[in-house]
């Protein structure tokens, strides 16, 4: 199991990322982008424990002892679904600057760049990167809140 | 002249304004708040007055896509309400900035009673009619604050939910007659419009449209309850007595000038637009019910505030029976009455709460000779009890007498069982004398020795009674002065003709006149026997519990408060099978209602092609499906779960939805993991199978399966038919207004982004509650 996750999790999550980048063109997207991702923090999850994230991963030490609420990593999957709100609110209201509805959409395509040429850059993916954010925060929350009982 | 919408939107908005800068005003000044407050009002009386004369409406765009707009509506009736509103509201903060020294809330206190103020100035001028509903029931909403004050006593929480409940489902009536309004306006106006003030321009249009749409009765009916929750009118007066558990200086203030008001102004500001004998029938019966009713109860009252109030309701009968009749002098008195009302009723407030403060007792048996002690306040209770009455020459007998005079018009009209009009208003006005000389009587005569020790009462406190008191005095003397100043302009903006309004002692004998003489005679022959008058109507009152809506309303409550819980158990028993039953139940069910409601429940099935491929993939769905159920062992279960999941992936593949079984696959590799997380916690063995639950569950599953298929059939488009307008501008938008060739993502965060927006804050919300549930659970949270 642990040898599995340790090949698997760090292809799930390229292919996530770059789902989240396609999406646009290809099939792929924000939503399916997070589920992917949070199934590589699953995996991780259920092979090595919540806490491995932090002591393992990052280095630093896990207080025990503490709720569930208080634990760093739940605090941090907290965070990135409100950061994905905030990014998905403030890439609607980047509309109003230019004097468009809310959460009106535009691209630019930009030239000359090398190895791709061309590359699209769509003011939606800012919104899709909202989704996603929103997506693994909350997914990875019950997860974690849900599977700590 | 056109009104200034600057000077509008000011008086309206200020003390709102005022109300959210209170709780820092009070820090600052601490118990002076009032004055404050007092500021505040006489600034909205001095923008309101500077409206006086002017006529027509100003305003700015709010919705436009709905016609919806902040509009304000300035005639001589709406500058009348909101004078009487500020005026008072002024001199009501001054006598609470004393009488209410010693209380703790007061913050709170001063900055519900600014909002309520701003709240009636707003009903006064809307001129739209959503803008109307909204102050409307932001004065419900404000004086279920008030009635509430001393929140740590049952009688003030009990007042002022029973104030709540009525008031505010008068609103939902209101809410209704608005709409059939709108609705009228579609075809008198051209368009869907909630502006009042067009539709007052086209008043006849829209009665037309009205009765041809077969709305009239229905709107004048709704409209009725409406006015008469609010304004307390027979049967829905019984939260007005309640009310009195509120402070004195909210009692003034609800009672004479604003809360209680709000319906007659209502019905005064419809009177040109749903005027007609069924309006007649309607509100002249209501008002004179209520005028009768009042007045009994407040004759049998033993408390000075409770007779203030059901006072309070009769003279709301008088003035809603005054705009019931038809010809001018119904209006006439209906705005003069209103007018002279809300001048006496708060000074009487005023010094029963003076009463109350320095004797120590509102009881009204026992009381006497209180003038020694409190002369000033005993000859404004002299002034202003005496125009109650409407003895001749104080201010209430002008309006009472052009009541008297609609009555005898409208009698005389239609005869037959109309004159009953005139004399059941004879026979309400003797009440009002007799319990305005029972008032009275506690400031004559000797003082008893039972009564200790009277205080001086301070000055801020006798002032505002006294202005008002004084206010009442020169109307009584000079009745022309005030009727030229304001009042002549509001009857002309509640009346269909110009009027002509001339008041004054009377010269010669008329009906009227005649009718007043008996109301005076009989009321001071009938005094010495109020103590069998009293038993006598107490008999009748205690006699019949049933005929009272104070008791139906008790009985409603402790209903609804025994239901709720019972429906709780059964739907919400805490077994999670039990809520899946409820909730899948429920929305199939009201799916195939929807379907049945609209496009009918039988689908066309035609030309259904499938491919041997896509046959295959189904068929093991089918037999994992089955699997599922028959599974020996969780695992297995599971397996078989994930194994349906992925064949549905597959067929999305084959019919060439990649995004989707991307999604489905994604999910299901989810599921699977969270599975395996719980699977080792999950009972083996749960109970023996309950044939009757194994018989709902399968009913159940059947009806859902039923409904999901109905779902893609009735909403999945005909295989051979042309794609929708909305299919084709997707497609062919996507790249160009999109900027990306997958069309699906670009409906997702272009084209429908609002909608992906709402979904992110629903999952927000759904790990919100997940996190809040467990959180409270492991507290330990019970009842």
């Amino acid at each position: 199991m642990k040898t599995t996750a340790r090949i698997m999790v760090p292809i799930i999550l390229v292919l996530a990322i770059s789902l989240l980048l396609q999406g646009h063109n290809l099939p792929g997207g924000g939503f399916i982008a997070g589920v992917l991702t949070t199934v590589a923090f699953a995996l991780v999850y259920v092979a090595y424990g919540l806490d491995y994230l932090d002591a393992g991963v990052l280095g630093r030490d896990v207080e025990p002892g503490r709720g569930i609420f208080e634990h760093r990593s739940v605090t941090a999957f907290r965070r990135t679904f409100i950061l994905g709100l905030a990014i998905a609110v403030a890439s609607g209201l980047g509309a109003l600057a230019f004097d468009e509805p809310f959460l009106s959409q535009t691209f630019v395509i930009v030239e000359s760049i090398p190895i791709y040429h061309e590359i699209e850059v769509a003011s939606a993916l800012a919104f899709d990167l909202g989704v996603y954010c929103v997506v693994v925060g909350v997914l990875l929350t019950i997860l974690s809140v849900v599977g700590a009982e | 002249m056109a009104p200034e919408l600057a000077l509008v939107a000011t008086a309206v908005a200020l003390p709102f304004v005022a109300s959210g800068a209170t709780p820092l005003v009070y820090r600052l000044v601490g118990a002076r708040t009032g004055y404050f407050g007092a500021a505040v009002a006489i600034a909205c009386f001095a923008l309101a007055g500077s409206q006086l004369g002017r006529r027509g409406a100003v305003g700015v765009p709010w919705v436009p896509s709905m016609d919806v707009s902040l509009r304000f509506y300035v005639d001589g009736w709406a500058v009348l309400f909101a004078l009487l509103a500020s005026a008072i509201g002024a001199l009501v903060f001054v006598y609470s900035a004393s009488y209410m020294a010693d209380e703790h809330t007061l913050a709170r206190y001063y900055a519900t009673l600014l909002a309520f103020m701003g709240s009636i100035l707003g009903v006064a001028f809307a001129a739209d009619l959503l803008a109307v509903f909204l102050f409307w029931e932001l004065t419900s909403l404000c004086s279920f604050v008030l009635i509430g004050h001393h929140t740590d006593e049952a009688d003030s929480r009990y007042a002022a939910r029973m104030a709540m409940i009525v008031t505010v489902g008068g609103g939902l009536f209101l809410l209704v007659g608005i709409a059939f309004l709108s609705i009228a306006a579609t075809e008198a106006l051209g368009a869907r419009s909630f502006d009042l003030a067009a539709m007052l321009a086209n008043a006849d249009a829209m009665e037309s449209s009205l009765r041809e749409l077969g709305l009239f009765v229905p709107t004048l009916a709704v409209v009725a309850v409406a006015a008469g929750a609010k304004s307390a009118q027979v049967p829905l007066h019984f939260w007005l007595p309640n009310a009195m558990a509120a402070p004195t200086p909210v009692s003034a203030f609800l009672h004479s000038a604003t809360m209680v008001k709000v319906g007659v102004y209502f019905v005064g500001r419809l009177r040109p637009l749903l005027g007609g004998d069924e309006w007649m029938v309607l509100f002249a019966t209501v008002g004179l019910a209520t005028m009768t009713a009042g007045a009994a109860l407040a004759v049998v009252a033993t408390d000075i505030k409770e007779l203030l109030a059901y006072s309070t309701a009769s003279h709301l009968g008088l003035m809603v029976a005054g705009f019931g009749f038809q010809s001018v002098y119904g209006a006439e008195a209906g705005a003069f009455h209103l007018f002279n009302h809300a001048l006496f009723k708060a000074a009487l407030f005023l010094v029963a709460g003076i009463v109350a403060h320095e004797v120590g007792t509102r009881r009204l048996a026992g009381l006497s000779g209180l003038w020694r002690d409190l002369p000033v306040t005993a000859a404004v209770a002299g002034v202003t009890g005496l125009s109650m009455a409407g003895i001749p020459p104080f201010s209430g007998f002008y309006s009472k007498e052009l009541l008297f005079e609609a009555a005898y018009e409208a009698a005389h009209a239609a005869g037959g069982l109309a004159w009953l009009y005139p004399a059941v208003a004879v026979f309400a006005s003797v009440l009002t004398v007799l319990y305005s000389l029972r008032l009275l009587a506690i400031f004559v005569g000797e003082r008893p020795g039972a009564v200790a020790s009277v205080h001086r009462p301070s000055a801020a406190l006798v002032a505002p009674p006294a202005v008002l008191g004084v206010a009442t005095a020169v109307v009584s003397v000079a009745p022309q002065l005030a009727v030229d100043a304001v009042v002549e302009a509001a009857i002309g903006a509640t009346a269909a003709e110009s009027p002509d309004v001339h008041v004054g002692l009377p010269t010669h004998l008329t009906p009227p006149v005649a009718m007043s003489a008996v109301t005076i005679v009989a009321g001071a022959a009938a005094y010495p026997v109020l103590g069998r008058l009293q038993r006598a109507i107490g008999a009748v009152v205690g006699a019949t519990p049933i005929a009272r809506p104070n008791w139906w309303y008790d009985r409603l409550l402790s209903g609804t408060e025994a239901a709720g819980p019972r429906v709780a158990r059964t739907v919400h028993n805490g077994l999670l099978r039990t809520y899946v039953v409820w909730v899948l139940a429920a929305a199939s069910a009201l799916a195939l209602a929807g379907y049945a409601a609209t496009t009918g429940l039988v689908p066309a099935v035609e030309g259904v092609r499938v491919t041997p491929g896509i046959t295959l993939v189904l068929l093991v769905a089918v037999v994992a499906a089955v699997a599922v159920v028959s599974a020996p062992s969780h695992v297995v279960g599971v397996l078989a779960l994930s194994i349906l999941g992925f064949m549905v992936a597959i067929f999305y593949i084959l019919a060439s939805a990649p995004d989707l079984a991307l999604t489905q696959l994604v999910v299901e590799t989810l599921v699977l993991l969270i599975f395996l997380l719980v699977l080792e916690q999950l009972p083996a063995f749960y109970a023996d199978t309950d044939r009757l639950v194994a018989a709902r569950d399968a009913v159940l599953s059947v009806v859902v399966g039923a409904t999901a298929f109905l779902t893609v059939m009735l909403a999945s488009p005909d295989i051979g038919a042309e794609p929708t307008a909305i299919a084709r501008f997707y497609a062919t938008e996507a790249v160009p207004a999109g900027g990306g060739t997958n069309v699906v993502n670009v409906i997702l965060v272009d084209f429908r982004g609002f909608d992906t927006l709402g979904e992110l804050f629903v999952v927000s919300i759904a790990a919100m509650s997940v996190v809040v549930l467990i959180a409270m659970r492991n507290r330990g949270e019970t009842r």
